[in-house]
């Protein structure tokens, strides 16, 4: 197992050299350069030119390039333009608000997915799993910020229970941490709710379908021949393999919590990763744009040896042999 | 729940609501602890005057940096830190007397070296500013000197008008910025200034929070603090006023109509200082023709584009001038909606109309594409109205929609031609009238010249209009210079827009006649009630 998991960290290596070079020169073929979004009728084009030379834009790609990868295999992915603050920085600043933000609303959506979708595979065809399929239906139909929109027009607008935007009450007078957290927790509510309903419907349908192809197993046939009660059944011998396919989503899913959820962090102006990307992108800040996508690939692969550790727990069939 | 959120989407607005006056509470009733919060559209990129471009930046910096002038609510320059100002009559030296006992937020006293400082650092070509090139006259950098502890003069190169405005940029403090590598300095992310309010906390990506100078030289502000909150989205803005969590909000067209029937707000409007326009690319031989050019502006209904795009919160533009400027004049060519004479000057340029209706001349099609950013829609939906009018003279346009660098991109290529036909697209004027950048031809191919504008008369006017200093004189040069630009008609000149905001009534002290700088203008006699 632990030879597994080195070796799959050493292949982490040439594939993220892979993958920042293949997008530090698909960035640049991006048409449009940082220095244009200064355009305005007073900024002359000698100084554009000059910032970026300043910024080192005048040179060759490939020199550009290896500039970048020296720097970042120091840990350095320099300074952001226009912020003017180390990328690390930048990117840490942003990272908690996103990954408390996914994170809950990973843990909320498997906390309901889960039982809902074996309860439905349990009572297959029953009045209760009719209702949960056509409300995952409606689930996967509604888009994130229609809901998102309604959802701060009944619960802020009409009925005043929770703010609509932003993370803090920037008007508490030196928060001590406990009123920090209820304060965060109650800007939390609308995202959260937006996210999980939103998250809700497609996992409870992968639930339903896998605990669905587990319970017409052979295996499953024997236990009950055996004479197991049908909760050993359900849930020693059903449930944990019907995880399975659960984990390969959740590890698949690792770079969204950090890469955040844009519409919902734009709408309800949480100060997360996605707004951050989306901006680093549309305002060609390469150092940023750099930095994200290094995290995002390194998440990427950790996501998918995540899911492969996994299996070999929930999975009696699944054993990382030493060799 | 999906019915129950069905049914609290919708409600039926039809019938126009009532206006009502603005009613502002009374200095009275102020609140010593008020705070007053307003949204920003987008993340403050960085706190510093000489780096920043941003606008959200700049609302934030307004508090809490001043510079030795300021602009009133006219577009009128007023004294600031400097209390007086002469220029020698060859216009070349410029001598500022700034205010004495004027303290940094730190409780350093500020100085003529602040400002040389300043403008010095601006001139650096190490720092990132792009405001260097508002220094450089004609390859030659102003010089600027401390001559006492409360004199600046400024010496430049040739008499230069615009110059009055770009003094006014907030000065930064020599005694915290000296030495240090001013493109990263921690003091970016908390600065130090000497206007109205001092910086507290930058929550990332969520707000940033100013709290009152006690020793401000313009005396004590009312509000105890301002916070300036992150909105990027619009429609959440508006949620967010209507909540209460915000003080402000802007108000897009579309809007317009229902936000009088929220009761507790008060309601501004007033011109911003932007204009739209069609631009034509003057290389491209379909519209080298001048009468080509007037011949689509007669085919344009500017009214149906305002009310349909704007919803009527917009003027007619004929040329390229905000006339809230005071440089502005009426007296330029205007081209009223008139199909007959847009179809005679059509003919006249020798096109006929050819099969399906398009026109066509030596057997070239009058067909080409406009291009608009992408997100912009006031421009999008202009683009579809145009194609629709000008269809029924037999012009055929195509739209393209591009993400706005992209687009930028084609416009700003160093390339003589340029690959674009003709763009939708705004300008965002200065306080001063001085447009050389946007018209004179030495600006293309490199340069906001994109459309390649090229008359000699022109250029003219607008060296004689920076070099001219007074007032009167430059109104005339720049009546002349709008006169001839219109009659060139190089852009079909679309729309002025208007600006919309809605505050609560709880803040008072705002601006009841606002001008392009919005009704918060002068942040330190702005209060809230209890």
């Amino acid at each position: 197992m632990r030879k597994f998991v080195i070796r799959r960290l050493i292949h982490l290596i040439p594939l993220l050299i892979g993958v920042s070079l293949i997008s530090f020169f698909v960035m640049h073929l991006a048409p449009g350069d940082p220095t244009q979004l200064f355009t305005d009728p007073n900024v002359k084009p000698e100084e554009l030119a000059r910032i970026r030379a300043n910024w080192g834009l005048d040179k060759p790609i490939i020199m550009q390039y290896l500039f970048w990868l020296k720097n970042a295999v120091r840990g350095d992915f320099g300074i952001a333009y226009m912020i003017n603050r180390p990328v690390t920085e930048v990117i840490f600043g942003r990272l908690p608000a996103t990954l408390l933000l996914m994170i809950s609303s990973m843990l909320l959506t498997l906390l309901i997915t889960i039982p809902l979708g074996v309860l439905s595979a349990i009572k297959k065809n029953t009045w209760f799993d009719n209702f949960i399929t056509v409300f995952s239906f409606i689930g996967m139909s509604i888009p994130s910020f229609w809901l998102a929109l309604m959802l701060m027009l009944m619960f802020s607008v009409n009925l005043g229970w929770f703010p609509a935007v932003g993370m803090y009450n920037p008007l508490l007078k030196n928060p001590d941490f406990v009123q920090r957290f209820f304060d965060v927790a109650w800007h939390m509510v609308l995202p959260l709710l937006t996210m999980t309903l939103v998250s809700l419907a497609g996992l409870t349908r992968y639930q339903r379908a896998a605990m669905l192809e587990i319970l017409n197993q052979d295996f499953i046939r024997t236990a009950r021949a055996k004479g197991l009660s049908e909760r050993v059944v359900l849930f020693k011998h059903a449930l944990r393999n019907a995880l399975i396919p659960i984990i390969t989503i959740l590890g698949l899913s690792l770079p969204d919590l950090f890469g955040g959820a844009f519409i919902i962090e734009t709408i309800f102006a949480w100060p997360g990763m996605g707004r951050l990307g989306v901006m680093a992108i549309f305002s060609r800040n390469y150092p940023l744009i750099m930095g994200i996508v290094v995290l995002s690939a390194v998440l990427i692969v950790l996501g998918n040896l995540l899911a492969d550790i996994g299996y070999a727990l929930v999975d009696p069939r699944i054993r990382y042999a030493k060799k | 729940m999906v019915i129950i959120l069905l049914l609290s989407g919708c409600s039926a607005e039809k019938e126009p609501a009532q206006r009502r006056p603005i009613v502002l509470p009374k200095l009275s009733q102020a609140d010593p602890e008020g705070r007053l919060i307003l949204p920003l559209g987008g993340e403050p990129s960085i706190l510093n005057p000489i780096l920043s471009s941003d606008s959200a930046s700049s609302a934030v910096e307004g508090t809490i940096f001043s510079g030795m002038v300021r602009i009133n609510e006219k577009l009128e320059v007023v004294p600031d830190l400097a209390k007086k100002w002469d220029v020698s009559a060859d216009g070349l030296v410029w001598t500022f007397h700034l205010r004495k006992n004027v303290k940094w937020h730190d409780g350093h006293p500020f100085t003529a070296e602040d400002v040389k400082f300043t403008f010095d650092a601006i001139l650096n070509p190490k720092v990132n500013s792009v405001r260097r090139g508002d220094y450089i006259i004609d390859g030659t950098p102003i010089r600027f000197e401390a001559v006492d502890k409360y004199t600046l003069r400024a010496i430049l190169p040739k008499p230069f008008a615009p110059f009055l405005v770009q003094s006014g940029m907030s000065v930064i403090p020599k005694h915290i910025l000296e030495g240090k590598d001013i493109n990263t300095a921690e003091f970016n992310r908390k600065p130090i200034g000497t206007g109205p309010f001092r910086f507290k906390e930058w929550m990332s990506g969520d707000h940033v929070t100013v709290v009152r100078n006690d020793n401000y030289y313009l005396g004590k502000p009312h509000l105890a603090e301002v916070v300036f909150k992150t909105i990027p989205d619009a429609n959440s803005r508006l949620v967010a006023l209507k909540t209460g969590e915000v003080d402000e909000s802007d108000i897009p067209p579309k809007d317009y109509e229902s936000i009088w029937k929220v009761p507790g707000l008060n309601i501004f409007e007033y011109d911003a200082l932007v204009y739209t326009y069609f631009g034509f690319n003057l290389k491209n031989p379909l519209f080298t023709d001048v009468k080509v050019r007037r011949a689509l502006a007669h085919a344009t209904d500017k009214n149906q584009l305002i009310s349909l795009v704007l919803k009527g919160l917009g003027r007619i533009a004929h040329c390229p001038m905000s006339p809230v400027s005071w440089a502005y004049s009426e007296g330029v060519a205007k081209y009223d909606y008139d199909l007959k004479e847009a179809k005679r000057l059509l003919k006249e340029a020798g096109w006929e109309p050819g099969d399906n209706g398009i026109l066509v001349k030596e057997g070239m099609k009058f067909e080409f594409t406009v291009l608009v950013n992408q997100g912009n829609k006031e421009r999008e939906k202009a683009a579809i109205i145009l194609q629709q009018q000008w269809e029924k003279i037999g012009v055929k346009m195509n739209i393209r929609v591009m993400e706005w660098s992209a687009m930028l991109k084609i416009v700003d290529s160093p390339k003589d031609p340029k690959d674009f036909d003709a763009v939708i697209i705004g300008w965002s004027l200065g306080v001063d009238p001085d447009a050389r950048s946007i018209w004179h031809s030495d600006q293309y191919p490199r340069g906001l010249n994109f459309i390649g504008y090229d008359n000699p008369e022109v250029d003219r006017l607008l060296e004689l209009g920076r070099t001219t200093m007074q007032k009167s004189k430059r109104k005339e040069i720049y009546a002349d210079m709008n006169r001839i630009i219109s009659y060139d008609q190089p852009y079909i000149f679309l729309w002025y827009p208007r600006s919309v905001v809605a505050v609560r009534d709880r803040v008072g002290g705002l601006l009841t006649e606002p001008g392009p700088t919005g009704p918060f203008l002068y942040i330190e006699d702005i209060f809230v009630t209890k």
